[in-house]
């Protein structure tokens, strides 16, 4: 296998590619490890501990004192507070939505009000999650702080 | 408390214009020769102030579901009429005509309310259409570099 590393402008947007003639374990794990090295968080599973890729979290909720990491299909569970999550991904894309959950922000695909005075907002797996009015302005700001 | 405040006002504003359209209407066909003096320009900002009392009372930081937010809302309208009805009939006779205006009252009341929460819903949406441009700023800029690179090189079918 070739490796090829080259030198981009600062204006282009940095990327990794990989010429496979498969998409086989191998590449899979390739991405995994890169996917890794783009930052990650533990999760629990039935006991056992993962690396979850922070990039793969679609939104983390508290429910009953217990942490819930959710990815597209899979959950885990977490040993971390809510706020912890808040202040460490508060500047990788994730931000706090109501009272009980944080989302990823590249994971929302649309933003429509509810009936309740809130607002629903519908993830890239399908799910819908609730946004607090208290909570819009926050998003707000976040949103254009990268403007 | 900012967002509360600031959405207190958008009601109460939205509400004195529709009470001063109300009591052009219920006038003209209740008391159309009856004659006001400037004190009048008053009566709304009361009537728009009352109006949003029952929504400092029925206010709660909690994340209400669907039907607690529909009682809540039910309750808040009820207050509204029934503080209305009394600010304005209060120790007048009860004859047929105070009834017809209590009922016309009311009646503007309700009309009034839907009216204030239709508009909301609308800056609502307006609302979430300004986050969605934003959130589709934000996604172009960050893009999800890693994933969105690979995935969209390796071959389809996976």
């Amino acid at each position: 296998m070739e490796l090829k590393v080259k030198t981009i402008s600062e204006k282009e947007t940095e990327y990794i590619e990989i010429g496979c003639h498969k998409y086989d374990e191998n590449i899979k794990e390739i991405v995994k490890i890169i996917k890794l090295h783009h930052g990650s968080v533990d999760g629990y599973k039935e006991e056992e501990q993962y690396q979850i890729p922070i990039s793969d979290i679609y939104y983390i909720e508290a429910v009953d004192e217990r942490i819930f990491i959710y990815l597209k299909k899979e959950c885990y569970e977490s040993r971390r507070r809510l706020y912890e999550f808040e202040d460490s991904l508060g500047d990788r894309g994730f931000v706090r939505i109501s009272k009980s959950l944080i989302v990823n922000m590249m994971k929302i695909v649309s933003i429509k009000p509810a009936l309740n005075g809130r607002f629903v907002c519908k993830l890239k797996n399908g799910e819908d999650v609730i946004i607090s009015r208290k909570y819009v302005s926050g998003l707000k700001e976040k949103l254009q702080e990268k403007r | 408390m900012k967002e509360y405040l600031k959405e207190m006002l958008n009601s109460f504003f939205i509400s004195v214009t529709f009470i001063n359209l109300a009591m052009l209407v219920l006038g003209l066909l209740l008391q159309p020769d009856r004659q006001f003096g400037y004190e009048i320009f008053i009566y709304p900002l009361i009537y728009g102030l009352i109006g949003i009392i029952p929504g400092l009372i029925v206010r709660t930081d909690k994340e209400l579901s669907i039907p607690q937010f529909v009682i809540r809302k039910v309750f808040q309208l009820t207050l509204i009429v029934v503080l209305m009805v009394a600010f304005i009939f209060g120790g007048s006779p009860v004859n047929e005509r105070t009834i017809a205006a209590a009922i016309g009252v009311s009646v503007s009341v309700i009309i009034i309310y839907v009216l204030v929460n239709v508009i909301g819903w609308f800056m609502d949406l307006k609302t979430a259409k300004n986050l969605m441009n934003d959130l589709k700023v934000y996604q172009s800029q960050i893009g999800e570099t890693v994933e969105k690179e690979l995935m969209s090189k390796v071959p389809h079918g996976h």
